[in-house]
């Protein structure tokens, strides 16, 4: 609140904590630098075999090759990216539909319980040749696919989300004579958000997991193709600029997904709570004063 | 055994009236409560006193619908209670906010289970959040609350229903001493202010007296309304009133009922 | 309400309200899948018949067999990978948490490892350890490995100050802290960890057959499916679903024994074993 903005930070504080900062990072680097350094020299004198375990400047030129000089990671960078947000789109509908159903309906519960305890202890990616057999080659396969392995987490955490529902508020609810729709609009699905949520995330990563491995079984196009076909070609080098740009990729995804979390289930956040709440103060306040 | 029925001159004035009421769970083998019968005035201020196990709880919830009783009958403002109704409005030991929404939006929460709030709707959150002292804080969120100001947001939800019948479950049970004893100062003065019935559940002896007209006293296995002491104490009540000698004849009378259990 | 007394009686009952239901719904739709394909209405080709993928259920584990050896190298493969992966998943999460700064330099590499899909390797991780079990052994230890290090450091590094100055003012040392309080703390969510490292670990041997291999349940269910064998490929998937089943049910039973304070019947009966020793000794 507006006290801690009142109270400066004494500067001789700031400074020592920014220098033990920045030593840090500076130490963090050196580590990192001394390991890639290793790595490029260990390769130049043959204590690893650069064709299999590709040295770091390698990798740097293959980034500039496949980004820039030949520009071929881009068409496939878009051609995993498209499906795996779809399929991600479609199996969150799934998931999140499906398991507020069964978190609602006891019955549907109870019967459909064995067929979930299977589905999850199978590897639910094992159907990919399955689905490539049955759908054929191109897009709706792979798009079956992600569905496929996307769908389950969440499901399995909104039905937990729906099921766990405390029972003080419920009763809250009940005495209030709320309708089951009102239950479910104004307190199920809201205080399921944030479990909601981490589902997504486990999701978006199963997701690009099974784009991976449905292109690696039909090796037309995609990330996953190119490596593979990088790898068959000895070209390691690139193999792992699109492996790192994988990495890349995976940590957008994850502050992606945080920054989604930050806005849709705010409450959980200080920052979050402090937005909403000004935004709900005008909204309220404004017509009275304007 | 004195009769635990409150001597009643009109009929009229009752609005709460339990006959022969009892509560058995679990197939019969619990007795949560038996053969409870009381007749409660407009206006008063109930206090239900007992040992864990002795069916307060039980007895509120009774009232307020959410449960049925196994045996005998319970009218309020004359109809029997059958289910979870508008004349009644409920308080629990959590203060069961949600965590999503801003303080006013859960005083507004009853309101919009009803229907779409109007303007004046929101003015009587507004002014609830006032007499509850929380005006700076209608558009904070639980978690940037205390748990004493989360309670007054919960007192404030209570009250926004315009129900005349308040059932509060131990409402301060879990804050600190002196959280609790300025809230029940406050909670009198506006149950008063609002002139309406309450029911409060409580395992504190000297609360129970300081805040009612009545304190039920109620004793354990089976859950049973033992006696109905009667709290000729003047109102308002400063929180000296508590080392008087009145105040403390009426305490050793409670503990005396539920010591002879 | 059934009567409770007798066991026999109570299997009975239970057999009929809780048991039959289900195989009753289990046989109705199975018998529908039948109809449905027997009348056209879902082409045979990619749906095959339930009969027929009963049959190609009796060939693989029975009149044939083929299935057990693929079922045991999979199985293996999950196993050591699993293994490898847990192993250095915990030393590194107990290094971390007794070290701030092996901590601090460790973390980044794990976060660069969790947030690379592990299943990306998989071509790589085969032209560096062959087409044999190894690598498939390598991929399933790599990708099993970041659940169980972050369960288990979070589980370590978690604070409750209480029981921390409890220990503080009994004059424990640290190594006692970490033996009596911290590890136990951590036990719950290490075993969260292994359980999800477990099922990880099973995808990475499967994802690795499919990309190359001779043998293992990945390499047989990709032949049926490209034969468009659907039940031949079906029935092989119900041994991934058993291998699935086997891990999860042992990790279960593990968790179950050696955290036994999280569950009322297993508190129970570690509280009555602990009795018996108690007197044995007096």
């Amino acid at each position: 609140m507006a006290v801690q903005d009142a109270i400066p930070a004494p500067q001789a504080v700031e400074d020592t904590a920014g220098t033990v900062r920045r030593k840090r990072i500076l130490r963090h680097a050196g580590i990192f630098l001394t390991l890639i350094l290793m790595w490029e020299f260990g390769s130049r004198i043959g204590w690893l075999d650069p064709l299999f375990y590709p040295r770091p400047s390698n990798i740097m030129r293959s980034f500039w090759l496949i980004y820039f000089q030949n520009g071929n990671v881009w068409y496939h960078l878009y051609a995993t990216m498209s499906l795996v947000f779809l399929g991600w789109i479609g199996g969150s509908i799934l998931g999140i539909g499906l398991g507020s159903l069964v978190g609602f309906n006891s019955v549907l519960r109870r019967f459909l319980k064995p067929y979930v305890i299977v589905l999850e202890a199978t590897p639910r990616i094992a159907v990919a040749p399955l689905l490539i057999a049955a759908l054929g080659f191109g897009a709706s396969s792979k798009i079956a696919i992600i569905v496929l392995v996307c769908f389950f987490a969440p499901f399995i955490n909104t039905l937990s989300g729906v099921m766990n529902v405390d029972e003080d508020r419920l009763e809250l609810f009940r005495s209030m004579r709320a309708s089951k729709m009102q239950v479910l609009r104004k307190l199920v699905l809201p205080d399921a958000v944030p479990i909601i949520m981490a589902g997504e995330r486990l999701a978006l990563t199963a997701a690009l997991s099974g784009a991976l491995v449905a292109e690696f079984i039909q090796r037309d196009e995609g990330i996953g193709s190119l490596i593979l076909v990088y790898t068959r070609n000895l070209n390691m080098a690139s193999a792992f600029a699109c492996i790192f740009t994988l990495t890349i990729l995976g940590f957008l995804i994850f502050k992606g997904m945080e920054k989604i979390d930050f806005y849709v289930a705010f409450w959980k956040y200080e920052g979050g709570r402090e937005r909403v709440s000004a935004k709900r103060r005008a909204a309220m306040e404004g017509p009275d004063h304007a | 055994m004195p009769d635990p029925t409150i001597a009643q001159s009109s009929t009229h004035d009752i609005v709460v009236s339990g006959q022969g009421v009892g509560k058995t769970f679990a197939d019969g083998s619990v007795i949560a409560l038996q053969d409870a019968h009381f007749n409660i005035k407009r206006g008063s201020f109930v206090s239900l006193v007992g040992p864990s196990g002795c069916g307060k709880s039980t007895l509120l919830r009774l009232i307020s619908g959410l449960i049925p009783p196994t045996s005998g009958e319970i009218a309020v403002h004359g109809t029997p209670v059958t289910g979870p109704r508008a004349d009644i409005s409920m308080m629990f030991q959590k203060a069961t906010l949600l965590d999503w929404r801003t303080a006013i939006e859960n005083v507004l929460l009853p309101t919009e289970i009803n229907g779409t709030p109007t303007k004046a709707d929101k003015n009587r959150a507004f002014d609830l959040l006032k007499l509850v002292g929380l005006e700076d804080f209608a558009f904070s969120f639980p978690a940037q609350l205390s748990g004493g100001m989360q309670q007054r947001v919960a007192l404030a939800r209570l009250l926004q229903t315009g129900a005349d019948i308040l059932l509060l479950d131990e409402p301060f049970g879990a804050l600190d001493e002196f959280t609790r004893e300025h809230l029940n100062l406050e909670l009198m003065r506006i149950v008063q202010e609002v002139g309406a019935t309450a029911f409060f559940v409580t395992h504190n002896i000297a609360e129970a007296i300081f805040l009612a007209d009545q304190v039920v006293v109620m004793t354990s296995r089976p859950g049973r309304m033992a006696k109905i002491v009667d709290v000729d104490l003047e109102r308002p009540r400063p929180l000296s009133i508590q080392t008087s000698v009145e105040f403390n004849k009426l305490v050793e009378d409670v503990r005396e009922t539920l010591g002879e259990m | 309400m059934h009567n409770k007394n007798s066991p026999a009686t109570f299997w009975v009952f239970e057999f009929i309200f809780r048991v039959l239901p289900h195989l009753v719904l289990f046989a109705v739709l199975i018998w529908l899948w039948e109809l449905a394909v027997g009348t056209g209405f879902i082409t045979s080709i990619i749906i095959p018949r339930p009969s027929k993928i009963g049959g190609a259920i009796v060939e693989l584990y029975i009149t044939e067999g083929t299935i057990y050896r693929h079922f045991f190298i999979t199985l293996t493969e999950a196993v050591v990978g699993f293994l490898i992966g847990a192993t250095i998943a915990i030393s590194l999460a107990v290094s971390s948490s007794l070290s701030e700064t092996f901590k601090r330099y460790v973390i980044p590499y794990a976060i660069v490892l969790n947030v690379t899909p592990g299943i990306a390797l998989t071509p790589v991780i085969i032209a560096w350890f062959g087409y044999g079990m190894g690598s498939k052994i390598a991929l399933a230890a790599i990708i099993s490995f970041f659940p169980i290090f972050v369960n288990t450091l979070t589980g370590l590094v978690q604070v409750d100050e209480d029981r921390e100055e409890l220990f503080q003012s009994l004059g424990a040392t640290n190594y006692q802290v970490f033996r009596k309080f911290r590890v136990p703390a951590a036990l719950p969510l290490m075993f969260a960890g292994l359980k999800i490292g477990l099922t990880t670990a099973l995808i990475g041997a499967v994802v690795a057959e499919f990309a190359q291999a001779t043998d293992g349940v990945g390499v047989l269910m990709s032949r049926f499916s490209f034969q468009l064998n659907m039940a031949a490929s079906l029935a092989t998937l119900m041994s991934m679903t058993t291998i699935g089943l086997i891990l999860f049910y042992t990790m279960e039973f593990l968790d179950d024994r050696i955290v036994f304070w999280r569950r009322e019947n297993r508190r129970a009966a570690a509280s009555r074993a602990r009795a018996r020793a108690w007197k044995n000794q007096l």
